[in-house]
């Protein structure tokens, strides 16, 4: 695979991470802003990388989900349950699709569906504008830079056709404190079939005060007309709550889109242009009027101006609707005037540019008043032909050139822009005028203005309507003053607490540092052949100071392979958090599916241990987490109905223990019944009449971790599949683990799994049986003891001893390994007896002799050997011969 | 029935269902000069109304309800 | 040689850049926030910036208007995003950049700015 690729799957599989981590944070606190920018971030760099690759399945979910967290960020759809539910579904595809790259390299078609259905379920969620308070104006002064970043949308919406009488019955709604909606509800073409009736829909809606019906196509022919293919669009205008509107349009909420509408921006007056007097006057008398705060003389003034004018006229709207704004809100300085002006020009205020409040400077208008061809140059000629990439570039610098000069960095932008068109200029070969550029430059900077610069451009590059397509409509200077103050402010606060250190970690690739355990248990076995070399040295070669020094470097080279074994040890460690981090979603998805309300607490997820341990508790501790949810844990009105809180506890805490790693899960259900465990057990054949009678209740619980057990006398689709707890049980013994459980009936299960540190070294004990060298795990290994064999008596064929009062029943090594020679005795005709704990029994294993205890690198059986499941596994010797390991639970 | 096809005019009453719009159309690729009485109407499935949008009919008496008039007003484009 | 800074916190679009401007002979130098981008620009000189927008810590934004007010840098820098907006693109230039392009940029199109930018002639 491509080195990108690689890493666009290995980072894909962090921000996943990270989104899954951030949905389970927003979950709790379902207002931090913080939150919701880093999970915007995430799921933004996740479809910006996306998009290097062709993998349109990935592309299309992950863009549904940014515009969705961008809506989410920018508070237009609120954070919900059901948003969680779906961006985590998506994410999982998204997981699903990046596996499916790693190991394919790219993924199936099959996939369309799915992404096409995850992305819709995402958009559906994008239904919905939440109304901004002020209407624009506070969006404009809160923004960084100049622009709202979302643009309010009620400035698109063809607000004017709506009749005047409605409008200003809209206005007054709004002014007295009515919300006012926007919808357009586009029906989908086939919805007639579906029986909907959207016509009657649009009539019902509550709070309607206007609606308007367009259509969306123009009309065919008669004889193609097809009349059951819907294309209509419904426009229509409410004073219903945004709840209200929701509520209504609950089954088609991806066919409507609601638009909050400021009452102001509905003051349009409509009408003959045409005619009267000049009103410059009336506007000068009205606007003196009106800033003396002399109400009734501008409300006479008004009406006289009004019973003298044609009705229809434009001018006649504008005054019906300044005596209305009067009328409703004499305090509105601002919109009063603004009608008034609006009669100099005969053309509607337009409401959402003013929505700050401040004066306009339509820009451009300084420079346009500078001569124009002040420098028509004699250096040589631009490029006639410019190829696009430079058009775009000049008019981007004509742009920046364009923006009002009130920042605290002009100097900055004025040398970048001068640098960028230089660079440009240099590359298109117009050398000759860089000169004057440089003139240019130096006369803006001494004016402190952008003029002089853009006058070059323009002198040398003709404007092109095209090429600056995206000049602002309107710019606030006073607002933007501001913002470089505030720009200035903040970054010196952040950068003083916020230093930056450079990277103290490197990522390394798994597969390098399973080599270099490899090889340093190579070392260790390596390592380990000197003292045996010594021992020759002395007793072959008969040279004892060789041997001596032999042993000193030994020694040396010891400490430090042990040094490096335990560095590389710690490289190996994980924290736990790793197992851990699922379980939040876990708990929340099974939770939410079986109807209970649990609350998970983790503690101690720093705690480390090596990675196999880590990688190995995974499924175990899924499997009872999930039996806790499903088989713990009771429903809510049950734990109420018993005193308990309505909400469960599930608590997982890691703790290390010396050379262990303790994880306890406890849960406050229902615990475990040991009557029922027992009579399941005896139903099951698991256990007899007679241990019945002898079991406790303790002994009864831990029953669950016997082969074949499972309590759910339904398996359910969450913990159960066939399997119990026998499973865990396995899995946790295979690393060496033990574990306990501890439950209280109604009150709750607790288990306690301890796991070693670290599997790579294990210590063994060694064995001599039938003329063979065995390796016996030092942990299952109770104590040695040499029995006598006259104290060893056979017991219905079963052999046995009585070890402090206990009988302990004995097995012959070589026959359980189906070696039919009897185990040797010693001089004193005494048995080596290797006492092992098997659950809570102890048994005897008779061998022929014990040896040392030695460290190895256990290597789990492969190939043919995989099958033979004696044995644990395999490992070098100090003297190169191998070692087996016994599987002490296997062979017994 | 809800819709009354005489020799100039339609007469709606009540509401004209969907299944009214395929009749509604055949009448008025022949008849296409007929005019349109809503005055008792009280509501007509959008099909109806996509037929009378595409045939650019011209309504001699509008709806009672002044909304349904202002609806249809709009769609016809008679404002 | 000249040398570019990439400021983009995903590792994937700065593997991307720095696959195609080395490939061009361009020593390139990252960062992966406007914090660090700061650092090393008060270290380090760099021809050209290419600066992405959404960013922890410190944005682009944020990044060019005070490598601009602080005059650390007035080399040309581009901004790219993947918003398309005339809205995003009056920040981006507001904030100091000289050119803004909208993502998925092809490798063409990011050789042939950087060329123009630190004005080489075309071939």
């Amino acid at each position: 695979m491509n080195p990108l690729l690689e890493q666009f799957i290995s980072e894909s599989r962090e921000s996943l991470q990270g989104i899954g981590e951030k949905l389970m944070q927003l979950e709790k606190e379902p207002e931090s802003s913080e939150l919701m920018t880093e999970l915007f971030r995430f799921v933004h760099t996740l479809k910006g990388n996306s998009g290097l690759f062709d993998l349109p399945e990935l592309t299309r979910v992950l863009h549904a989900g940014e515009d969705l967290m961008d809506a989410v960020r920018n508070g237009e759809v609120a954070y919900s349950p059901l948003l969680a539910d779906r961006l985590l579904d998506a994410m999982d595809f998204v997981g699903l699709l990046c596996d499916e790259i790693d190991t394919n390299g790219s993924t199936d078609a099959k996939h369309v569906n799915n992404s096409v259905r995850l992305a819709d379920s995402l958009r559906q969620l994008i239904v919905v504008i939440v109304p901004t308070t002020e209407g624009a104006s506070s969006a404009v002064v809160n923004e960084l830079p100049i622009v709202p970043e979302q643009p309010d949308p009620a400035n698109q919406l063809p607000l004017s056709d709506i009749p005047e009488e409605i409008s200003m019955a809209a206005y007054r709604a709004a002014v007295t404190g009515k919300p006012l909606h926007w919808l357009a509800y586009s029906p989908v073409e086939e919805c007639f079939f579906q029986g909907d009736d959207p016509f009657y829909q649009a009539r019902q809606t509550p709070g309607i005060l206007w609606g308007d019906i367009t259509a969306r196509t123009p009309w065919p022919k008669l004889a193609e007309l097809d009349p059951y293919c819907c294309v209509l669009d419904f426009s229509i205008l409410s004073t219903a709550t945004l709840e209200e509107l929701q509520e209504y349009y609950r089954y088609v909420p991806d066919q409507v889109r609601i638009i909050p509408v400021p009452g102001s921006f509905l003051i349009l007056p409509q009408g003959e242009p045409n005619g009267g007097p000049v009103y410059e006057d009336f506007v000068a008398d009205a606007l003196k009027m009106l800033h003396a705060n002399n109400i009734a003389g501008l409300t006479h003034a008004t009406r006289s101006m009004l019973d003298v004018s044609n009705p229809n006229l434009w001018l006649s709207a504008a005054l019906r609707w300044l005596l209305l704004v009067i009328e409703l809100e004499p305090d509105n300085v601002f919109v009063c005037e603004r009608i008034l002006l609006s009669l100099r020009t005969m053309t509607p205020p337009v409401w959402h540019e003013l929505a700050g409040g401040c004066d306009t400077r339509i820009n451009g208008d300084v420079n346009s008043e500078l001569p124009h061809n002040l420098a028509q140059e004699e250096s040589e000629p631009v490029p006639a032909m410019l190829s696009p990439e430079v058009t775009a570039l000049i008019a981007a610098q004509r742009e920046i050139l364009s923006l009002p000069d009130d920042i605290a960095w002009l100097a900055g932008r004025l040398k970048s822009v001068a640098a960028s068109l230089s660079g440009c200029l240099h590359a298109i070969g117009a050398n000759g005028i860089i000169q004057s550029l440089g003139a240019a430059l130096d006369e803006a900077l001494a004016q402190r203005a952008s003029a002089p610069l853009l006058h070059w451009l323009d002198s040398h590059f003709k404007p092109s309507v095209d090429a600056a397509p995206f000049l602002p409509q309107s710019v606030q200077p006073a607002t933007t003053t501001q913002i470089g103050q505030s720009v200035e402010e903040v970054k010196y606060g952040r950068r003083a607490e916020d230093s930056y250190s450079g990277p103290k970690s490197i990522k390394v690739d798994q597969v390098k540092i399973d080599r270099l355990m490899n090889l340093i248990g190579e070392m260790v076995v390596a390592k380990n052949a000197l003292p045996y070399l010594a021992g020759r040295a002395e007793n072959v070669f008969g040279v004892r100071d060789l041997s001596r020094e032999i042993k000193s470097q030994y020694a040396v080279i010891n400490r430090i392979a042990e040094e490096m074994q335990d560095t590389i040890m710690q490289v190996r460690m994980m924290p736990v958090s790793f197992v851990f981090q699922r379980f939040p979603r876990l708990v929340r998805d099974t939770s939410h599916k079986l109807g209970k309300e649990v609350n998970l607490i983790l503690e101690g997820e720093e705690t480390e241990a090596d990675k196999n341990i880590i990688e190995s508790l995974g499924d175990p501790l899924v499997h009872i987490v999930r039996n806790s949810l499903d088989h713990g844990v009771e429903m809510p009105d049950v734990r109420r109905a018993l005193g308990k809180p309505a909400t469960g506890t599930i608590f997982i805490r890691a703790t290390q223990e010396a050379d262990r790693v303790v994880i306890e899960i406890r849960d406050d259900g229902k615990g475990i019944d040991p009557e029922i465990i027992k009579r399941l057990a005896l139903e099951k054949g698991i256990i007899d009449n007679e241990r019945l009678e002898r079991l406790t209740d303790q002994e009864a619980v831990n029953l669950v971790f016997a082969a074949g057990f499972s309590t759910a006398s339904v398996i359910s689709d969450l913990s159960g599949r066939g399997v119990g707890m026998d499973v865990v049980r396995t899995a946790i013994e295979k690393v060496n683990g033990t574990l306990q459980l501890e439950s209280e009936k109604g009150r709750g299960t607790r288990i306690r799994l301890s796991l070693p540190l670290s599997m790579a070294v294990t210590n063994v004990m060694i064995v001599e049986s039938n003329n063979q060298l065995f390796g016996v795990p030092i942990g299952s290994v109770v104590e040695t003891v040499r029995i006598p064999r006259a104290d060893i008596h056979t017991i219905k064929k079963n052999q046995a001893t009585v070890l402090r009062g206990r009988i302990v029943p004995l097995k012959p090594l070589n026959s359980l390994l189906g070696q039919h020679v009897p185990p040797r005795a010693n001089e004193e005709d005494e048995l080596a007896v290797l006492i092992v704990s098997l659950g809570d029994e102890s048994v005897g294993i008779m061998v022929d002799n014990f040896r040392e205890t030695v460290e190895i690198i256990l290597k789990p059986m492969t190939g043919v050997l995989a099958g033979l499941s004696a044995y644990a596994g395999s490992a070098l010797l100090g003297d190169g011969s191998v070692l087996m390991v016994l599987d002490i639970k296997e062979i017994l | 029935m809800a819709i009354t096809f005489k020799k100039d005019r339609i007469v709606f009453s009540d509401v004209a269902s969907g299944e009214d719009a395929e009749r509604l159309l055949e009448w008025l690729q022949k008849h296409p000069k007929a005019k349109i009485d809503l005055s008792a109407c009280t509501h007509l499935q959008p099909a109806n109304l996509q037929v009378l949008m595409a045939a650019k009919c011209s309504i001699i008496a509008k709806p009672k309800d002044k909304l349904l008039a202002d609806w249809i007003d709009s769609a016809l484009q008679l404002i | 040689m000249k040398r570019i800074l990439i400021v983009d916190d995903a590792a994937t679009m700065r593997m991307y850049y720095r696959s195609i401007l080395e490939g061009a002979g361009y020593q390139v130098d990252e960062a992966i926030n406007g914090i660090e981008a700061m650092e090393k620009s008060l270290q380090e000189f760099f021809d050209l910036y290419i600066v992405d927008v959404n960013m922890p810590k410190q944005d682009g934004y944020s990044f060019l208007s005070e490598l601009r007010s602080r005059d650390i840098s007035q080399n040309p820098a581009m901004m790219i995003s993947t918003e398309a907006s005339a809205n995003d693109r009056m920040r981006a230039l507001v904030s100091g950049a000289n050119l803004y392009l909208v993502k998925p940029i092809k490798p063409d199109q990011l050789l042939t700015n950087c060329r123009l930018l630190l004005g080489e002639v075309h071939e």
